[in-house]
Parts: C-alpha cells; sequence; structure tokens
C-alpha cells in the first residue's frame, strides 16, 4: 500500500479494533497514536540532520543549501535504520535571524550557527533598524521550497513545515541573557520584542509557506525547555504568544500553526533535582502548546527518569484511557552508550509503559557523531521486545545486533541514491 | 558592616545589579576592607544563588540575573581587590574558551562569573577559539585548569583533539582539563581523557573548588 493516506487511514482503522491486512510501518505510528496499539511498539524519526549528513558523507555547503539533497538524506538515512515514520527538519533556528543579517558560522562538516556574542538586538531602536523580515533573503526560500517538499513527500502529522518560535528567536536574535532579562525586569520591552518576532518575522515567513502551499507548520522553542524558563514564564508569554500566531495563521493564511513546540520540555541535568510535581507541571503546560495531545519526554536526561511518573502522567491526563506516550531516547545516552546498556533501558521502559499500548518510541535527536550501530540496535530492540503481545518476562527475550548493510551499499538502487552521490562530487 | 554585606548578599541573590553595584561602592567608600565585602557579600550572594539551584528554588534566568549581578558588583571591587593583591588573584590561573567553528557563549559566560567567584584568576578566551590558540595560552599562563566548552555536537569533537595535542606537546601532567556544554556527558569525558566534567556553572565551580581544595 504504497499510498501514505490510505497507510494512515489503515493504521486508524487497524489501532481501533479492525485489525485486517499487513499495516505499514507509518500504519503503526498511526494505530497507536489514534488507537490502542498496532502489532509493535513503533520507533519514530527523530530530529536526525546533522547525523544523517555525516553517514551519507554530504558536505555541509552543499546540504543546508539544498532542499532536495537535504530532504533526500535525511529520508534515505531514517528507512536505512528502519523508522517507522519520517521527521525531516533543517537548522530551524537559524534560518528568520540569518536573514535579518545576523552574523553566522558556516562550516564544511556542520549545520550553520549563529554568532550570539554579535547580538542582531542589543536596543529598542535595532527593532525599527532591522525592519520585516524579508523573504527572499539569505535562505529563506531554501526554508520555504524545503517546507514545500516536507509537506508533499512526508504525509500525515509529521509532513509540516518550520519556522523558529518567538522566544528562541529572540534568544537568537539578542542572546539568551539579554531576551531573559527583558521577560524579567522590563517587560513592555519584552511585549515589543515578541510582538516584533511574531508579527514583523515569524509571520511573513509563515506567509511565504503557506503560499507554497504548506498546511501547517510547526515552530521548535528549546530555548523556552525547562529551566531555561520556568512553566510561570512560559504560561506569562510563551503561551499567549502561540495563540496569537495561531490565530493569526488560522485567521488570515488558513495554516495551522504550532509555535512553542519543546517549550516546557523538562530538560533539568541533575537526578538528584528530578521532581515530578514540577515534570507534571511541564507536561500540562508543554502538551496545552502542542498540535498533538500526548504525553511527551523530548531532550532531557531521560535514562534516568522514573519512567513509572510518565506512565501515570498519561494515565491521569487520558481522559479515561491514556495519552499516547513519545518516550525518546536522551541523544547522548544513544550515542555513549553500549548496546547492552541500550536494549535494558528500552526493555525497562516496554516493561513500564508498552504494556497497555499507546507508546512510541524515538531519539531526542541524534548527534553527528552516533554509532550508527547503536541506532540500529535501538530500532531492533524497540521491534523486538515491544511486539504486541507484550512478553510477561521480557528479560527472556534476547535483542541482537541486527546485521546491517554499510550505508553506501545500502544506498544502491534507492531513490535518494543520485542526488546523494552527485552532492558528494560536488 | 554585617548590616552592609548581608544588602550586598541579598541584592546579588535576588539580581539586582544595579543595587549591588551601588551598594559596594557604597561599602567601599565607608571603608569596608575589599576582600570582606568579597567574601561576605559578593560571593555569599553567590554561594546562596548555588544553594537555591540545588534546592530547585531557582532556575536558570534567576542564576541569569544572580550572575548579572556578580558582574556588576565586581565593577567597583575589582580595582580594589587588584591594588591589594587580594582575592585569589594570581594564584590559581585558569584559562577557558569555546572550541573552534563554536559561537555559544551563554554557558561559558556564567561558568567564568562562578569561577571567578571562586577565586580563580580567569584567562578567558573567548568563543571560536583555535587549538594553536589554547596551546599557546597554556603554555604562557601555566594554568592550573583548562576549562573548554562545546555547544554543538559537531564541535565537541575538537576537545579530544586539544587534549590529545597538549599529551603530545608534554603539557598535560600538571594540567587539569575541564569540559562542558549542552552535548557534553560524563562518559564523554571519560573516552576523551577529561579530567572534569562540568554538568552545569554551578558544578563546574563546585569541581573547580574541589581542585584546589578550596
Amino acid at each position: 500500500m504504497a499510498n501514505a493516506n490510505l497507510q494512515i487511514i489503515h493504521g486508524i482503522l487497524y489501532g481501533k479494533g479492525l485489525r485486517l491486512g499487513k499495516l505499514s510501518p507509518l500504519g503503526q505510528v498511526m494505530a497507536t497514536m489514534v488507537g490502542k496499539h498496532g502489532d509493535y511498539v513503533p520507533f519514530m524519526g527523530p530530529q536526525i540532520h546533522d547525523h544523517a549528513m555525516t553517514v551519507a558523507g554530504v558536505p555541509a555547503r552543499k546540504f543546508y543549501w539544498d532542499p532536495e539533497l537535504l530532504v533526500s538524506t535525511q529520508m534515505a538515512v531514517q528507512r536505512w535504520y528502519g523508522f517507522d515514520s519520517y521527521t525531516v527538519i533543517s537548522d530551524a533556528y537559524n534560518t528568520e535571524v540569518e536573514a535579518l543579517g545576523a552574523k553566522m558560522i558556516y562550516s564544511d562538516n556542520a549545520m550553520p550557527t549563529v554568532n550570539t556574542s554579535v547580538p542582531l538586538i542589543k536596543e529598542r531602536s535595532d527593532l525599527d533598524r532591522l525592519g520585516s523580515l524579508d523573504v527572499t533573503a539569505a535562505r529563506i526560500p531554501v526554508a520555504v521550497e524545503l517546507c514545500r517538499l516536507i509537506t508533499e513527500r512526508i504525509k500525515g502529522p509529521f509532513g509540516i513545515g518550520f519556522f523558529c518560535s518567538p522566544f528562541s528567536l529572540l534568544c537568537n536574535a539578542m542572546g539568551y541573557p539579554r531576551a531573559v532579562r527583558a521577560l524579567m525586569r522590563d517587560k513592555a520591552y519584552a511585549r515589543e520584542l515578541f510582538d516584533y518576532a511574531e508579527n514583523e518575522v515569524i509571520f511573513p515567513f509563515l506567509k511565504a509557506q503557506a503560499q507554497a502551499g504548506v498546511k501547517s507548520s510547526v515552530g521548535p522553542d528549546a530555548w523556552s525547555a525547562f529551566p531555561n524558563l520556568t512553566p510561570d514564564l512560559v504560561e506569562e508569554w510563551v503561551v499567549p504568544s502561540a495563540k496569537r500566531l495561531a490565530e493569526r495563521g488560522k485567521k488570515e493564511l488558513k495554516m495551522s500553526v504550532s509555535a512553542g513546540t519543546a517549550a516546557c520540555d523538562y530538560c533539568e541535568e541533575d537526578p538528584a533535582k528530578f521532581d515530578k510535581e514540577m515534570m507534571f507541571r511541564c507536561w500540562d503546560v508543554a502538551s496545552g502548546l502542542s498540535f498533538l495531545k500526548i504525553a511527551f519526554s523530548g531532550m532531557g536526561r531521560t535514562q534516568d527518569w522514573d519512567m513509572r511518573w510518565l506512565q501515570e502522567y498519561a494515565l491521569s491526563r487520558g481522559k479515561g484511557g491514556k495519552l499516547p506516550i513519545f518516550a525518546s531516547l536522551n541523544s547522548r545516552f544513544v550515542r555513549d552508550s553500549n548496546p547492552a546498556q541500550l536494549v535494558d533501558k528500552i526493555r525497562e521502559w516496554i516493561g513500564i509503559m508498552g504494556r497497555d499500548g499507546r507508546l512510541l518510541f524515538f531519539i531526542g535527536s541524534v548527534p553527528a557523531d552516533t554509532p550508527p550501530a547503536n541506532v540500529h540496535m535501538a530500532v531492533r530492540a524497540v521491534h523486538t521486545l515491544g511486539r504486541y503481545p507484550i512478553a510477561k518476562d521480557l528479560s527472556a527475550i534476547r535483542v541482537e545486533l541486527p546485521s546491517f548493510q554499510p550505508f553506501d551499499r545500502w544506498l544502491k538502487g534507492q531513490p535518494e541514491e543520485d542526488v546523494i552521490m552527485k552532492a558528494r562530487e560536488q | 558592616m554585617q548590616k552592609q554585606l548581608e544588602k550586598i548578599r541579598k541584592a546579588v541573590v535576588e539580581g539586582e545589579d544595579l543595587e549591588a553595584a551601588s551598594l559596594v561602592e557604597e561599602a567601599l567608600t565607608a571603608g569596608f576592607p575589599p576582600l570582606e565585602i568579597l567574601n561576605r557579600g559578593v560571593v555569599a550572594g553567590i554561594d546562596e544563588t548555588g544553594k537555591r539551584w540545588k534546592a530547585n528554588e531557582y532556575f536558570l534566568p534567576e542564576v541569569i540575573l544572580a550572575a548579572d549581578a556578580f558582574k556588576a558588583a565586581m565593577g567597583p571591587l575589582e580595582p580594589k581587590l587588584k591594588e591589594g593583591e587580594q582575592g585569589g588573584k594570581g594564584a590559581h590561573k585558569l584559562v577557558i574558551g569555546v572550541v573552534q567553528g563554536d559561537m555559544h557563549d551563554l554557558g561559558i559566560s556564567l561558568v567564568i562569573a562562578l569561577l571567578q567567584s571562586a577565586g580563580f584568576e580567569i584567562i578567558d578566551l573567548g568563543i571560536d577559539v583555535s587549538l594553536d590558540s589554547f596551546i599557546s595560552a597554556v603554555k604562557e599562563h601555566r594554568p592550573v585548569a583548562l576549562g573548554l566548552g562545546a555547544y554543538m555536537t559537531t564541535t565537541m569533537l575538537r576537545m579530544k583533539e586539544i587534549i590529545g595535542e597538549l599529551e603530545r606537546q608534554g603539557l598535560r601532567d600538571n594540567l587539569k582539563v575541564m569540559v562542558g556544554g549542552a552535548p557534553t556527558s560524563q562518559e564523554f569525558a571519560d573516552e576523551i581523557g577529561a579530567d572534569i566534567w562540568g554538568k552545569d556553572a554551578i558544578m563546574a565551580r563546585e569541581k573547580a573548588l574541589a581542585l584546589i581544595g578550596g
């Protein structure tokens, strides 16, 4: 069943109990999100751009400027790993500020990055000087085309455009200390900053996306994660801003706009400071911002979490059922662990959160230097241990490191081969 | 005197930068010993901030404001401390910088503020620092420790190259290497042969103090 829309419908029906036919990977994801579960716990595609670029051996100076290459490389690498859905995104935090004239650093082997030590916004008058976003400047046309391609190639809830949410955009334009100081010390200035970010920068970008046919766009907002911002600050600033953008997107662009993604993501690093009450509060605030009603662990140090808390949260907020849990393996944990440690963690989590369904795995983000064997192992472990019905004694199930072809050998004959090989030549 | 020092401590804890600077100036004008102002006012404020951070009473925004207040308080105080060769200056040098290709300066600016409050003399190489610049600075200043920051998974790999070069040039024996930054971990620090991993700025300060027996 090649048609993605049919796979989605098949998955929804399958998850609701009409268990007919062989479910596709995307169908497994939809069955779990909308119904109870598919045939196994799915592993969704993570944020992977730098890692995909490294695995595919394509140069950064080409990768981040070529929408076709960016999409093709990420889709190929995610299929090589056997993820059940795609996530394709670029360096989403940079696009708008780069076009406004931020000082950037470009390299041969990493995504562009903003030099916040030379801030674009130092004082109020800079807002007038910068003016509105020029949607023909820098990589904005690349990003618009990228959003269009993602929407075209990846159907379902993951085929969406992107933008940088207001607070993260302000952090990139002025540095986090200046931005947070404004929120806490100069509210009038902070309101002006949000107004500028929403109306003069983000909205023109969204309008360009809408004109290219993008129907839905999400705004990552990692600078609003906890403890960068507290839930109180997120509720005071990020939530109202996200509502304003959503309303304006719906009314003027007929577009679903979801800002503040990753705001209140619980990213406390010290296990000794993990606080159940604060976690629940963060998840409640984050849930109010998400375009999906889910229980979500994001970029935090999840390997040290007590996942019974996330399960309890999903049950308590599920209105008689259970919210789907998007459980993230921490990116550094996946990179730094050995295969046995990964399998043990996945076994523990499936035992806690998978038995009653509605569990999906992903990786917070995949660092460039992550050993591919670790990612293959994680996917194999989730698909093996997460097969329904979940085994009573998960410790009795052995998970072997899967044999996998080197990426270059696997790539031969794949639809993305030409695009990737040509980029290497250049 | 105690009342004034308490006011300074409180201003730092509450992140009131202008007030902290003005209170320090008042204390200096009143003839309080600079080292007393430093230790019982300014540093006491940073210590209290660290305690509140560890107790989940303070989060990053409050720490940022406290670090601002610390820097503001140090403005009038630093020249007086230098005049008297006080405040640990010259005793424990620490060279610090963000590795080449990486422009993130939030973490390092916090770490520097907190290490200064612990009495270290900081040689700040800034951001986007080349391997050669780190090596030259270590040769020139002979610090007790070298701090390396990286905030991207691609740039963090340069830390290993720097440690390797220090070993090749025979500079590693009496030098502790501290690493930190969002993508780093204890496992990564162990793998590349670093001595200390600072999970956050408060922890970096604690570990650096332990290093010099503070």
